[in-house]
This record gives C-alpha cells, structure tokens and sequence, in this order.
C-alpha cells in the first residue's frame, strides 16, 4: 500500500465509520427507511438534486445547494489551513476563531468605511482582514517565542479577548452601523458594494468568489510548504526544533512567521463570510467556524490540500444537513458526525495498528527504528 | 542460553541484534518460531509479560525519567503504597536494599538528571533488577561509558553472573566482549551465523565473522595519522568560559588552537566540558567569558547560521536529537543546513532533481543502505543514519569540523570508514576537532590531543608524546606522575 494511501486512510475510515454510527442513531431512533432517506436529503441538500434536474426542474435545485456548500466549504478551508499551518511549524493554534472575529470586523471596516475603484476595493479588504488575523495570531506567537507561554493557552484566552473587543464593544459600540430610514441595526454599517465579493452562478446561489479564493489559498500553502526553503525550514522546525536549530534555521522567525500565515488564513475566513453572504459584521459572528477548524485540519491529518478535501465534505454535510429537518431529524447531525469523525481520527495510532496487522506487514516494518 | 551465564550476541548494525533482544522483551511479536524458557515455549505480548517471567532489558537510549529520583525511577510502575499514596520513604528503603544486595553505589534521593550517565546506566540495572530480573538485557552498554565505567559495568555484569542471573550483552566492542563473555554469538542479516566460546576466539576472527566470509575484517584503527606541516589557524580561542545546562560553569578558562589540516583531540571522562565546548565553537551555547577568533570572525555572538557560512561542520553527539530529523527523508535529511544554496535550492525554491542526485551519489559513496533517498530517515538503521550524517557534514567541504563521539555505537565497519572519511577530510586541509570519550578513537585518530579535565586542559600531547597512562591520570585530574 503506498504510503500517501496509508497516511489517509484512517480519516477516511473515521469518516466512514462516524456516518455509519450517525445513521445508526436515526434508524434505532425513528427508522432505518428515514436514516437512509434523511443522508439522501443531506447529499441532494449538499451536491444539487440532480435527479429532479435531470426530470427537468430548474436549474437552481442544482446551483443554490452548491452555493451554500460552497460558501461553507470556503470558510471551513481556510479556518483548516489555519490550524494545518501552525501545526506545520509544530504549534496547536487554538485561536482561528478569534482571528476569524478580527479579519471579519476588519474587512468590514475596510469595507464600508474606504471607497476604493472596484477592482482594488475587494483586495484592499481581504488584505485587511488577513494583517488583522495575523496581528492576533501574532500575539500568541510572540509570547511563545519571547515568553514561553504555550500557544494553547494563549490562543484560548485570546479567542475571549477577541469576543469581548468585537462583539460585546466595538460593533456595539464605536462601529456600530448608523440607523437606516429609521430602522436601528445590529452590526457595523453595510460594505460597499465595490467590495462585495461576486456571485458566480448567478444571484439564485450565494457561490462567491470566496470558494475560489479558498481554493487557491490551500493550493498556495501548499506548494510554500512542499517545494519552498522557508516551507522546508517550517516543516524541519516543526519535526525537530533542536536539529533545525542546530542546522542554522532561524527557528524563532519560523515560528512567527507561521503563526502568522495561521492568522491570515483565519482571517480571511472572516472575510469571505463579511464580504461574501453578511454585507456586514452582524451583531454576532454566529457559528463557530474558527473551532470547526481544528477538526477539519485534524480529520485532513493536517495536510493543506487535505484539510481542503475535509472542508469540502463537511461543508456539503453542513449545508445539506438543514434538508434532514424536513424529515424530522434534527440539522446538527452533520455536526455530530464531524465530531465524531474528529473522536476516531484522534485514535490514529488505533487505525494504523489495525491497517498494520492486515497483512500490511512489510510497509510497517520499513517504520520500525533499528538499532 | 543457560543459567549463570554470560552470552554476547555481536554482529553489524541493522544485523538483528536489537530486533532479537526486543522479541525477547516482548516489545516485538515474532512473526515465526518459539521462544522458549526454563524449557517450556513463551509467548510475550508485551514488556509486562517478559518483566513478569524474570527478563529485564536495559536499552541503549535509556528509559528514564530524569526529573524524578533515582528511588521513584526504580519503583516506577510498581510503586509501594500506604492508603493509596506512594509511600516514598519505603521505596527508598527498597531501593538501598537492592542496590546494597547487589554492591551497586548509587543515592536514591538524588534526581537522575543530576547523575552521569554511567551512573544513570546502573540505575537502569537496578530498575530491571529491582523487578526482580533472572536475566538481564544490556543493549551497548558501553557505547556512552568511559573505559574507567566500562571496566566498573563488567565488574557489574560479573559479579551478577556470579549470583547466578543471567546476562545477555549486545555490544560491537570485540576486544570487550571478550574479555567479559562467557558465549559469544555472531549476528548476520538476521542469522545467528556462529557461536563461540569467548576463550577460543579472537577479535579478527569474530570481525571476520560479523562481515561475512568473502569479505577481510576491516583494519584496526590504528593506523597512524600522516602528520603534515599544519596549516593556517582556524580557531584560536583564550581564557573560554561557558556554563552548562545545569547552569554551573563548564568551561572555566580554556585555551585552544586548531589549524587547518590537522586533526585536534579532546580526550576527557564524560562531562568535563566537551560538550560545551563543542556547542560554544557551532553556535548552539554563548560564550559567558574569554576571546577567541573562529574562522575569520568573533567567537562571541556566534549563531548556528553564521558557524555554517564561516564553514564550520558539526557532527554532533545526539544524533536524532541534534543532526536529523528522523521524520524527514534521507534527502531532506542531507539538505539540513545546505537547503539555501545549490544543489539543493534554486533562489527561493526546492531544487528536487539537484537534491536527488548529490543524495543518490552521496549514498552509494557512503554506502547507505538502503540506498533510497525518498525513505524516512528513521526506517534507517542507527549506524545508517550517522553515515548519513558524515557524508551530509563532509559533503560541505567544512573548514573546521567539529566532531562529538562520531562512532557512537556504530559497528566496526561503519567506525573504520567513518575514521577513514574524517582522515581523508584532514588530508584535504580540514581542521578537525575530535571529541571523544572513547580514548582509543581520540589517540587514533589524532595528530595532537587536549585534555579535559572539569572544564579546563589538564594536558596537551603532540602524537609522538602520547602515553596512555599519563593521559588517563590527567584525565582524572592527578598530574602529579607516579601516582598510578
């Protein structure tokens, strides 16, 4: 079995498995007919229903799902490869929700508060939003470098920090949006619509040019990663600090440098969430993205480009999820099932013990240390 | 094996020897055959199962905890109780019994990061006979240990011997081996190719053995080093002093010189700063006091990055602590340190193909096996990996190579070339600083030795003046002559 298949098949199996027991539950709970009837709504609610396209329903049965998990998907890869690039350099970073928080209310500020042409308006804003993530995320590197306070620690009490600063002051506060005709909201002012990001598919689905750029990201840190110096640098500091010490890589700077690309992906995400479907910063970011990251790079065994396959499945669950209702069964099995894909991925030296004794035997041995 | 007895198993590195010795202890399954004890077959499936049936194993990387005492490090996993907490002051007690029952010297309060590793080794020992251990493992024992400890663990292994346990040592030290062995047993590619009774054989018949028969033994390694005119200074350093991890001074005041084509040995017992001084000349510890010129530039301030660019190589003593990364590949592994310049880069991108190939051509040269640069390093054996290592260090053309106990552990095949290499690199206008608690090694290889002794040179010896016996006295810090 070549090594690339044996390093994913244990998400691959937890996430079988984690659908398997899911859908167990529904059909000792209701019954098996509507277990198998309630994952089908999911995929037609994830992927389109094509069945009723091709019997010549329109076409937005297919594109408005796909826009919905789309517009997931993309938010869910970059919080991913957030939490995947600081493992990279062999941090844990905890904090992709408060990073998140930042790059959002700073995509909204340069959103509504700059005018700039249409073409430099939308970069402008996601630029803004990664300085502010990775600023965040930055604190927590520095304290780890400079202090030695973990970044498990820090990044947690950064994400309150981050809640209290955004959400309980600043948007209500300061950057609150004046009221319109009258009528008093929640959140900051609405962006411009120069630095709204495009719909791809028409104004029936809410895919915008945030699943690209996404996409593009992951693709990105990637190839930084893989066929870069400074991507090897990262990835040496993270296997063996000492020996890449000893090596003559400036360890620090690595460390910091990541972290910082961990808060820019995270802020991103908030930008592709303000730019692409809020139009503002609500008064609450909502769901916690930021948090769903750490499974989805765990689950996509913290690899760029696996982390994105796992956005994308979870993003097609998560959005076709809310079609099981109309079965009765409740919307937050998708998120049960990632959690629970997150449980049997942690029992990883479990799967692969198991993979070994199938007659695995000789690409295990090649692992084993001789003396 | 029989009661009362002490077998060697010998044979190359990657022969099979510690794969054996871990089926033994239950950390490996056997895939075929029958172990079998006192007679009847066993079947360990893990550690516990062999502890339980009297089989204790020292390995060669200890397996201690160093923030803990000694005491609480022997008791581990059976901890004496009272109420259900650890009742420390009896275990205490039972650990100064065992030690005294077995004529081990050892304090049970003291923390095992404070002690030498000889001194570590024999609370390993004591752990496995603590439990109550019939017979005994020992994986190189004598790899990390001075020749006055070496000495002191075969007493050891005797005197257990004596007791009636039974010791199985694995070692490549032959001369060693047998001196101490009852048995000897010689290890090829996973076959146990001969067994001999240690007084009817000699070391160039079991060297002979190890490599196989169509191959000669490799020569001893005392070749005498071809003294040339020294070269150009390359580091010269005064009055260096440095503190050590335990924050005490190690270096306290040394002077140095090392020119260009020589090869400079640092001969000590283990911890008496050469180690640190190793660490101060790469860039890996500050310098707290003293002067010293490194290749063209100021030894203060020295970072890892700029030793490598003033051309310092280190082949340091940790090997997969400090010079691999064991989850990277061979050839990421021989780009460490390299990877900004050609062949291994191309401006700010990975140069795969050059990297491909210096790697393919330095494994064959070097005799890697296997000779797949693609591999994760740790799928290689130990001695591999250090051969990875040297060739990775050599390759660079260093000006000053900085070299801590370089054959580690490593069979007598892989010592010789790794000797032959550092040779070949003197020859070539290298300075090579030698350190080495294996006095042998040092006065092999070396064209001038320093002595070590608690962070200051005790002695300093030109190859025509070398003498074992003054050496060691230094060594212990009794210069005065005559009293041996």
């Amino acid at each position: 079995m070549p090594e690339r298949v044996r390093q994913m098949l244990p998400s691959v199996l937890s996430v079988l498995l984690a659908l398997g027991v899911c859908w167990a539950l529904i059909a000792l709970t209701m019954e098996p007919g509507t277990a198998t009837d309630a994952y089908l709504q999911m995929l037609w609610g994830g992927i389109g229903n094509w069945p009723a396209y091709l019997d010549g329903a329109a076409a937005t049965v297919i594109t408005r799902p796909l826009g919905e998990s789309a517009m997931k998907a993309a938010i869910l890869t970059l919080t991913g490869l957030s939490v995947a690039v600081a493992f990279k350099v062999g941090l844990f970073n905890i904090g992709a929700q408060g990073q998140m928080l930042l790059g959002a209310l700073a995509a909204a500020v340069v959103g509504a508060q700059v005018s700039l042409p249409g073409v430099l308006h939308v970069p402008a804003a996601l630029l803004g939003a990664a300085l502010a993530g990775a600023a965040w995320a930055g604190i927590a590197g520095l304290l780890r470098i400079y202090r030695g306070v973990h970044e498990v620690i820090s990044t947690i009490m950064l994400n309150w920090v981050a809640l209290s600063l955004v959400d309980n002051w600043l948007v209500v506060g300061p950057l609150r949006g004046a009221a319109e005709g009258g009528q008093s909201i929640t959140g900051t002012a609405e962006i411009q619509a120069t630095a709204v990001l495009p719909r791809l598919l028409g104004e029936g689905s809410r895919l915008n040019l945030g699943f690209p750029l996404a996409l593009v990201a992951a693709l990105a840190v990637w190839v930084w990663l893989t066929r870069t110096r400074s991507g090897f640098e990262t990835r040496a500091v993270g296997l063996g600090a000492e020996a890449a010490r000893a090596a003559g890589i400036p360890v620090a700077r690595r460390m910091g440098m990541a972290m910082a690309l961990a808060g820019a992906m995270a802020g991103l995400a908030g930008a592709v969430l303000v730019l692409g479907t809020e139009g503002r910063y609500p008064g609450t970011l909502g769901a916690p993205y930021g948090f769903d990251g750490i499974a989805i790079a765990l689950i996509g065994n913290n690899h760029p480009l696996g982390a994105t396959v796992s956005a994308l499945f979870f993003g097609v669950l998560r959005a076709g999820g809310t079609r099981m209702q109309l079965l009765g069964v409740h919307k937050s099995f998708p998120e049960l099932i990632q959690g629970l894909a997150l449980l049997f991925v942690a029992g990883r030296m479990v799967w692969l013990a198991l993979l070994r004794r199938r007659n695995v035997a000789p690409a295990a041995s090649a692992e084993v240390p001789r003396a | 094996m029989h009661r009362g007895e002490l077998l060697a198993v010998v044979g190359e590195n990657g022969a099979g020897k510690s794969s054996l010795m871990n089926v033994l202890y239950g950390l490996y399954q056997p895939d075929a055959g029958v172990l079998s004890l006192d007679g009847q077959p066993v079947r360990f499936k893990s550690p516990r199962d062999a502890i339980a049936r009297g089989i204790g194993m020292v390995h060669q990387h200890f397996m201690l905890v160093p923030t803990l005492s000694v005491a609480e490090n022997v008791v581990l996993g059976r901890e004496p109780t009272r109420n259900g907490l650890l009742d420390l002051e009896r275990a205490v007690q039972e650990v100064s019994a065992t030690c005294a029952r077995f004529g081990f010297q050892l304090e049970p309060r003291a923390r095992v990061d404070t002690l030498s590793v000889g001194s570590q080794q024999k609370v390993e020992i004591v752990k496995a006979l603590h439990r109550g251990a019939q017979v005994l493992i020992l994986d190189e024992p004598t790899a990390v240990l001075t020749p006055q400890e070496s000495d002191e663990l075969a007493r050891v292994m005797r005197g257990l011997v004596a007791q009636g346990h039974t010791v199985v040592l694995i070692s490549h030290k032959l001369k060693e081996v047998l001196g101490v062995a009852d048995r000897i047993a010689v290890m090829r590619r996973g076959r146990c190719v001969a067994e001999v009774r240690a007084a009817d054989t000699t070391a160039e018949q079991l060297a002979a053995l190890m490599v196989g028969d169509g191959q000669r033994a490799p020569a001893a390694t005392s070749t005498p080093a071809v003294s040339q005119a020294p070269g150009e200074p390359l580091l010269d350093v005064r009055g260096l002093q440095a503190t050590g991890d335990n924050g005490r001074p190690a270096l306290r005041g040394v002077d140095l010189e090392v020119r260009a084509g020589e090869i400079v040995g640092i001969a000590g017992v283990d911890g008496n700063g050469q180690r640190e001084l190793a660490e101060v000349l790469t860039g890996l510890r500050p310098l707290t006091s003293g002067s010293g010129a490194l290749l063209g530039g100021p030894l203060s301030g020295l970072t890892p990055a700029q030793a490598r660019t003033r051309g310092v190589g280190h082949i340091p003593e940790d090997r997969l602590h400090r010079a691999v990364v064991k989850a990277l590949s061979v050839e990421e592994n021989v780009a460490l340190g390299r990877h900004t310049r050609p062949p291994f880069a191309k401006g700010p991108w990975i140069d795969f193909k050059g990297r491909r190939e210096r790697t393919r051509e330095l494994t064959v040269a070097y005799d890697v096996r296997p000779p797949d640069p693609e591999v994760a390093l740790r799928a290689l054996s130990g001695g591999n990996q250090q051969k990875v290592v040297v060739a990775r260090e050599l390759d660079a053309r260093p000006r000053l190579l900085v070299v801590v106990q370089p054959t580690r552990g490593l069979d007598v095949g892989a010592v010789a070339q790794v000797h032959a290499k550092l040779r070949e690199a003197r020859d070539q206008g290298t300075g090579v600083l030698l350190v080495s608690l294996d006095l042998e090694e040092v006065l092999a290889l070396s064209d001038r030795v320093y002595v070590f002794f608690e962070g200051r040179v005790t002695g300093h010896f030109l190859r025509h003046e070398f003498d074992e016996r003054e050496l060691g006295r230094r060594m212990l810090g009794t210069t005065e002559p005559g009293h041996a």
